[in-house]
């Protein structure tokens, strides 16, 4: 049980168009308007950054743009909220290592 | 700069509310930081509690779409995906929208950027896996993702119980709910809707520990003693991939301290609040709040601040005369808030100034539940909770609130004609349907937010209310309805009318036999009772043994059933016919012709 939700008692999924998207240079199933956390999650990646200090795998914990625990680097730009940011196709996303490279 | 009478910051509840009223009257623009508005009620699935006027009854990402329908016809500027990053002097608004800065005047604001999830530090608790409720609802409800396979809850109030509704709903494990007090949080009936699906609360219980390297892979939860200590060797190892965090909100008031608001700390409202008058006025007379931001409720008192705040700025800003109107608002306000749930928010309104006035709870003597054979409705909802959905949805007047919406719902059995109305608006989905008469079998209606929807005839499991197995029992109808609570109406031993509250599938957890061909002791067992005991036959009509391992796995594990049903010794019972080729074997092996 992971992944899309295909049937549910209440909601209807409708998805639209599929994106491609890369994870640390492997395609992932995406779709538009989803953001980046929930592509990640849907395809079972769950440790989106490591700490700059302990070096302590981090993951999604608001998803509403609040929390900072979900910043990843992606097309290059480090710090990143992955929950507020909609898939682009083509986006390069990465897990962020420490504060992340802004050179 | 642009300059708008009024701004409204957040496009939840309240702000939405807001924006509904504004927009009638002045030149009003909401932001919202989401590329829709509608906050947090696009994640609840749940039908919300209160009056017809509130949107009772409906659920929250419907509630949603109707007041974005509502705002998009109104002359109100909407800027989503546009974050608010500051408030300035001279009624500066600042924001981000497409990667640029960008600032608007306003006459008035309107605050109501609503709250966000306490954190709660235990070993681990900032492993992958570990969310707040609020993140777990916006995987799955808004996006429709699995966010995992085994939950556990950590906190019993509404949020929590609602959750673990929710994710049974996708048919994912929700292993517990634990509560540090000794009793539930929320609202009983919300706590119902998920023990009756089997799913434990445990009380006087905190998470300790979450184990995992790179993400979570179980948890360890403990009692706790008076103070919230945890007792020692009470400790409890459970295994889950997914750690919910519900254990209340707090208010975002950066943006009101940055517009010059007085902050006071008021625990009961939620922790530092913005400090404002009855018409949610703050100590800045251009600023008002509204919604969890002034105090952490409920959506409906947030869509009643949002509104109240909207009518104090018509009145500033048009001298339109609107005090009626906001005396009813208040009245409103103050009927919600009578209820026993309600009285630390009474309270902590209390230490700002602003009393809540005392509404009369009348009590009604509850009428006798008289059995006379005919279809009617059980009510169990005995908590004082600010809801009237079912008596608004009556048309036979059978269901009496009154006036204070937190008085529990009294039933006159004889005004009922039987139809159900009441089953499906209920949004503690709190009312059944009952049928009893001379004949040892009873009817029993349930409301049924689950797939896959049963069938007529089927064989299906009553459930008692804290999801015990009690009977078997047959579907006799479903009955659909548009708002998806479905009534399943199902024939019972009568004595297991007023017990079973819940269905479901058999769920015997089997062990598998043929490993090949998946197939499952009970599968075997069942064949045998239908009177075949012949091994071959048995082979046949299950496709035991025909897999790729020939029978090597169960052919005994099978001959020990079938001696073990029928009583013969499996040296008396014919085992089969056993052919070539014995083991797996490419095809081409068999090719002839060309040799190469």
């Amino acid at each position: 049980m992971e992944g899309r939700i295909l049937d549910h008692p209440i909601l209807n999924f409708t998805r639209k168009k599929r994106v491609k998207i890369f994870f640390e240079g492997n395609e992932i199933e995406a779709y538009e308007g989803e953001t980046v956390a929930v592509a990640l999650h849907a395809a079972g990646i769950k440790v989106l950054r490591y700490t700059p200090i302990n070096g302590r795998s981090a993951g999604l914990f608001c998803a509403v743009g609040k929390c900072s625990s979900c910043l990843m680097e992606i097309d290059g730009m480090p710090n990143v909220r992955s929950c507020m940011t909609k898939v682009k196709a083509g986006m390069q996303i990465r897990r962020q290592h420490e504060k992340g490279d802004l050179v | 700069m642009k300059e708008y009478d009024a701004v409204v910051i957040g496009g939840g509840p309240a702000g939405m509310a807001a924006a509904d009223v504004l927009g009638d009257h002045v030149k009003t623009l909401i932001l919202d930081e989401n590329d829709m508005l509608g906050g947090q009620l696009v994640k609840q699935t749940h039908k919300f509690f209160g009056d017809h006027v509130h949107y009772a009854s409906t659920r929250g990402f419907e509630i949603a779409n109707k007041f974005i329908d509502k705002i998009e016809k109104k002359p109100v500027d909407i800027l989503t995906s546009s974050t608010v990053i500051g408030i300035y002097p001279q009624n500066t608004v600042a924001y981000v929208r497409n990667g640029h800065e960008d600032q608007v005047k306003y006459k008035k604001l309107i605050i109501a950027t609503g709250a966000m999830e306490r954190q709660l530090p235990f070993i681990n608790s900032d492993l992958p896996g570990v969310y707040g409720a609020g993140a777990v609802q916006t995987l799955m409800n808004q996006y429709g993702i699995f966010p995992g396979k085994r939950f556990l809850i950590i906190g019993s109030g509404n949020i929590g119980l609602i959750l673990a509704y929710q994710l049974a709903q996708t048919g994912v494990e929700v292993r517990a709910i634990v509560e540090a007090l000794d009793k539930i949080g929320g609202y009983e009936v919300h706590a119902n809707k998920a023990k009756r699906l089997g799913i434990p609360i445990l009380l006087k219980h905190t998470i300790v520990k979450a184990i995992g390297d790179e993400s979570v892979q179980g948890a360890i939860i403990a009692e706790v003693d008076d103070k919230f200590n945890v007792i020692a060797g009470t400790e409890k190892e459970i295994v889950v991939d997914t750690i919910c965090i519900s254990v209340g909100l707090m208010p975002i008031t950066e943006l009101t301290e940055q517009a010059k608001c007085k902050i006071a700390y008021i625990p009961e409202l939620g922790g530092y609040v913005p400090v404002r008058d009855e018409r949610m006025r703050t100590t800045n007379p251009d600023v008002f709040v509204a919604g969890d931001l002034s105090s952490i409720e409920e959506a409906t008192t947030a869509m009643i601040e949002g509104k109240l705040a909207a009518m104090q700025i018509v009145e500033d800003v048009k001298k339109i005369d609107l005090e009626k109107e906001i005396s009813n608002e208040i009245k409103t306000l103050a009927i919600f808030r009578s209820g026993p749930k309600s009285l630390k928010i009474r309270s902590g309104l209390e230490k700002m100034g602003i009393v809540t006035p005392r509404i009369e709870m009348p009590k009604f003597s509850p009428l006798p539940n008289s059995e006379n054979g005919k279809l009617h409705a059980v009510i169990e909802c005995t908590e004082e909770i600010p809801c009237n959905s079912c008596e608004s949805a009556c048309k036979f007047d059978a269901i009496k609130v009154g006036e204070n919406i937190n008085t529990p719902p009294v039933f006159d059995p004889l005004k009922c004609t039987g139809c159900a109305v009441c089953v499906t608006v209920c949004p503690g989905l709190a009312i059944f349907m009952e049928k009893s008469d001379e004949s040892p079998n009873a009817t029993l209606g349930i409301p049924y937010e689950f797939l896959p929807l049963p069938k007529s005839n089927e064989k299906m499991w009553g459930m008692d209310r804290d999801g015990n197995y009690v009977c078997d029992l047959t579907v006799k109808r479903v009955v659909k309805n548009p708002n998806k609570t479905y009534i399943v109406y199902v024939d019972l031993p009568k004595e297991f009318v007023d017990v079973v509250r819940h269905v479901t599938y058999p769920r015997k957890e089997n062990p598998f036999v043929c490993r090949c061909e998946e197939i499952t002791v009970d599968q075997i067992e069942k064949v045998i009772d239908s009177g075949i005991t012949d091994f071959e036959e048995i082979k046949r009509i299950t496709r035991v043994t025909m897999g790729p391992c020939g029978g090597k796995n169960c052919k005994m594990i099978i001959l020990g059933i079938i001696s073990k049903k029928t009583g013969i010794p499996i040296s008396k019972l014919s085992h089969g016919t056993s052919r070539p080729p014995v083991k797996v074997v490419e095809f081409s092996a068999f090719l002839r012709g060309d040799k190469k």
